[in-house]
């Protein structure tokens, strides 16, 4: 059998083009069966996993819960705030406690950038990284890229906008290398203040006017504008990096008026949850060009194939 | 106690021994007698080594001894070891205690428990009371009672009215002002130097540019109040410009760098290790070139160990809620050895490591002479070693050096009658 060249899912950062490939092909089969009216296999089969959400998330814990459960994986959850980790027991004794129940794999969520590389360095259980702070997520990154693989059959050539808050992101940077592994070309755009300075060391192009993006791309990949990062301003002298969601949605929100000044079609996707009338409008997130819900059903599907093949399980 | 070096390379510019292999008689601490190929007096300890070299001894302008307050990472005592282990005939601690040096009580306290050890300890008094940043503390009581500068360690002085209020006030009995140049609001919540790399990790950034605004306004109100400033470890090219700048037009301003960074990059914190987490952050490779350059050419006066205990609970954490600082009195000098080498001339090292501290402070240079009291520093500066985490004399062990390889070892020091020596 194939497999990755890593132990763990911690970025996209240290994957082989070879090793997305294989996920791919994975998620496949997996979507395939996920599609058949009895949508279980017994692939992992006594492997116990933890999902640890140590920061509110629903869709993406639902969608690991269900990838793990189509997997007959044992599957135990566990929810804290940041807070209360950050105020006494320690991330690595909350996690010791959970391994010393015998835990093959952990699934994490995490506000700190470096939180899934920490663990991965402390304890003895393949990591998959659900999102650490503003580094990586990189389930997403590839759940985007398999959905415009799915869509366009190759990555190579397509021109890819992401739009939003880059520089609080958690997937931006997952998703750009993961497309650009793939040899996608990605630009990002979004009010400057929400773009990190020193972006262009990857190798995207950054773009302040919407318009002007969408009529460059073949896919924009809208971004949830996060409404703590606009109104948290209560600490020291800290200023909110735009002045209002209304100005936000006028300057930056993807409308059908936008859309239908361009002269050709492209392809709409939202990590979610959305802010509707915000970052995307209603008519544009549910017209036949969105492939978002399709984003939510391929996720299934590609964390199956991740927590299978980091298993090493054959089957 | 008597002592006598031999064949050791002194490298002392005010001696006429100067760059010279010469052998030192010591008795009862004072030097007896100073020359090339002496014979050594019967019933003496006799000091040797493989490329020995001498100097006066250092003094470290910047190290935090968390006593009183956290003795769990650090002891006045323990302190004292380390530096002694890495060369340092004294050391100007920060007063970042708990409570804070910032009345003539605690800085009494400091000195009566560094009494009698072969490193003097010499206590920076706060700038504020608390270390709040808003009123003035006692700062001529403390001179009075013998600290030797004043400064609110890495809490950087934010308002500019306060800095300048302390800089006036100093002038009456010539005082040091200290400042470490971080401007809060620009580097908020940052966990390392902003560029490509914190790009990559996700991490929050700490801008040059929250150095150089602080390092500037403080310029304006130097020249303003015609007052004497020192800046603490700077890390950036542009502040090193600044100074230079500000020298040329005659302020009364010094300025010191951190010797880790001088050897350590950005490119460091890859795995989010936090042992690589540290005020001011560590920089990349064009900053440290321009660090570098502005030793040699005398901007910057001074390398300091910037030496701040952590216990394993507060580094071995998400890199977030992981504290920042490193200790570093032992590998100070093969750290900066390391990174000089090449670039800078021993002499000129070493000048930065002993003589200018003192000026600084306005203290005397220490002379090498028949007469004097032996306050030395014994070193070799070609050996490759290693620091083990067994050899760390601090009662944290929050070095980023164990296993890395330095080359420049001290070896020991003399002071106050007394030798350590290894």
């Amino acid at each position: 059998m194939e497999k990755l060249s890593t132990r763990h899912l911690l970025g996209i950062k240290n994957l082989t083009r070879k090793d997305i490939e294989l996920i791919f092909n994975t998620a496949d089969n997996f979507k395939e069966i996920i599609n058949r009216p009895i949508k279980k296999v017994p692939s992992l089969r006594d492997t116990t996993i933890a999902n640890l959400f140590f920061e509110n998330s629903t869709r993406t814990k639902l969608s690991f819960e269900l990838a793990e459960k189509r997997l007959s994986a044992d599957v135990v959850n566990f929810s804290a705030s940041g807070s209360s980790v950050s105020k006494g027991e320690t991330l690595i004794d909350t996690v010791n406690n959970i391994l010393a129940m015998k835990v093959d794999v952990v699934v994490m969520r995490h506000p700190n950038p470096g939180a899934a590389v920490f663990l991965s360095k402390n304890i003895n259980a393949s990591i998959v990284n659900a999102g650490d702070g503003t580094h990586e997520h990189p389930t997403q990154g590839l759940l985007d890229a398999f959905s415009i693989r799915e869509k366009y059959g190759d990555l190579s050539g397509k021109k890819i906008v992401i739009v939003g808050d880059i520089a609080h992101s958690r997937v931006a940077l997952s998703n750009i290398y993961c497309l650009q592994k793939l040899g996608a070309k990605v630009k990002v755009c979004g009010p400057p203040t929400l773009i990190p300075k020193y972006i262009s060391s990857l190798g995207v192009e950054v773009e302040y006017n919407l318009d002007r993006a969408i009529a460059w791309c073949d896919v924009a990949m809208m971004l949830r504008i996060q409404l703590e990062r606009q109104t948290n301003v209560s600490e020291g002298n800290q200023v909110k990096l735009f002045p209002s969601l209304r100005e936000y949605a006028n300057m930056y929100g993807l409308t059908a008026e936008r859309l239908n000044r361009l002269d050709h079609k492209i392809t709409i996707m939202h990590p979610g949850p959305i802010n509707r009338g915000v970052e995307i409008t209603s008519e544009v997130a549910d017209s036949e060009h969105s492939i978002i819900l399709n984003q939510v059903e391929n996720g299934v599907a590609v964390r199956m194939a991740v927590l299978y093949l980091l298993s090493g399980r054959e089957f | 106690m008597k002592l006598f070096i031999q064949s050791a390379k002194l490298i002392s510019k005010h001696s006429e021994f100067h760059n010279q292999v010469i052998d030192l008689y010591i008795n009862n601490g004072k030097i007896e007698a100073i020359g090339n190929n002496l014979t050594p007096p019967e019933k003496v300890n006799i000091y040797t080594h493989n490329n020995l070299h001498i100097s006066a001894g250092w003094l470290d302008l910047g190290a935090n001894f968390s006593d009183p307050g956290n003795e769990h990472k650090e002891t006045i005592e323990s302190g004292i070891n380390a530096a002694a282990k890495g060369g340092f005939t004294a050391v100007a601690i920060s007063p970042a205690t708990e409570p804070p040096i910032d009345n003539k009580s605690i800085v009494q306290y400091v000195k009566n428990k560094a009494n009698g050890a072969i490193v003097d300890l010499l206590p920076m008094g706060a700038i504020s009371k608390g270390i709040h940043g808003i009123e003035l503390a006692e700062l001529f009581d403390m001179y009075e009672t013998g600290a030797v500068a004043f400064t609110d360690g890495k809490a950087s002085v934010q308002n500019p009215n306060l800095l300048k209020t302390a800089l006036l006030y100093c002038k009456a009995f010539d005082g040091l002002v200290i400042n470490y140049a971080d401007h809060k609001d620009l580097s908020h919540k940052g966990m390392m130097h902003e560029g490509e790399k914190s790009m990559h990790l996700g991490l929050k950034g700490i801008p040059a540019l929250a150095e150089e605004i602080i390092v500037n306004r403080d310029l304006y109100l130097l020249e303003y109040t015609e007052g004497k400033i020192h800046f603490s470890t700077l890390s950036t090219a542009k502040s090193v410009e600044l100074i230079k700048e500000a020298k040329k037009k005659g302020l009364r301003v010094t300025a010191d760098v951190s010797a880790a960074h001088l050897l350590i990059d950005d490119s460091y914190l890859d795995e989010f290790d936090t042992r690589f987490k540290v005020q001011p952050p560590f920089r990349d490779k064009s900053h440290i070139k321009a660090l570098i350059k502005g030793l040699k050419d005398k901007t910057i006066d001074v390398i300091t160990s910037n030496h701040v205990p952590e216990d394993i609970e507060a580094k071995k954490r998400e890199f977030d809620h992981a504290a920042f600082g490193i200790i570093n009195l032992q590998t100070a000098f093969g750290a900066a050895n390391t990174a000089l080498k090449g670039k800078l001339e021993l002499e000129e090292i070493i000048e930065k490591l002993a003589d200018n501290p003192r000026r600084v402070l306005g203290l005397e240079p220490i002379q090498i002479k028949e007469g004097e009291m032996a306050n030395l520093t014994l070193f070799s500066p070609e050996e490759n070693w290693k620091l083990e985490k067994s050899d760390i004399a601090s009662k944290s062990k929050n070095s980023p050096f164990i296993g890395m390889e330095l080359i420049g070892k001290p070896l020991g020091i003399i002071n106050h009658n007394q030798i350590v020596y290894s």
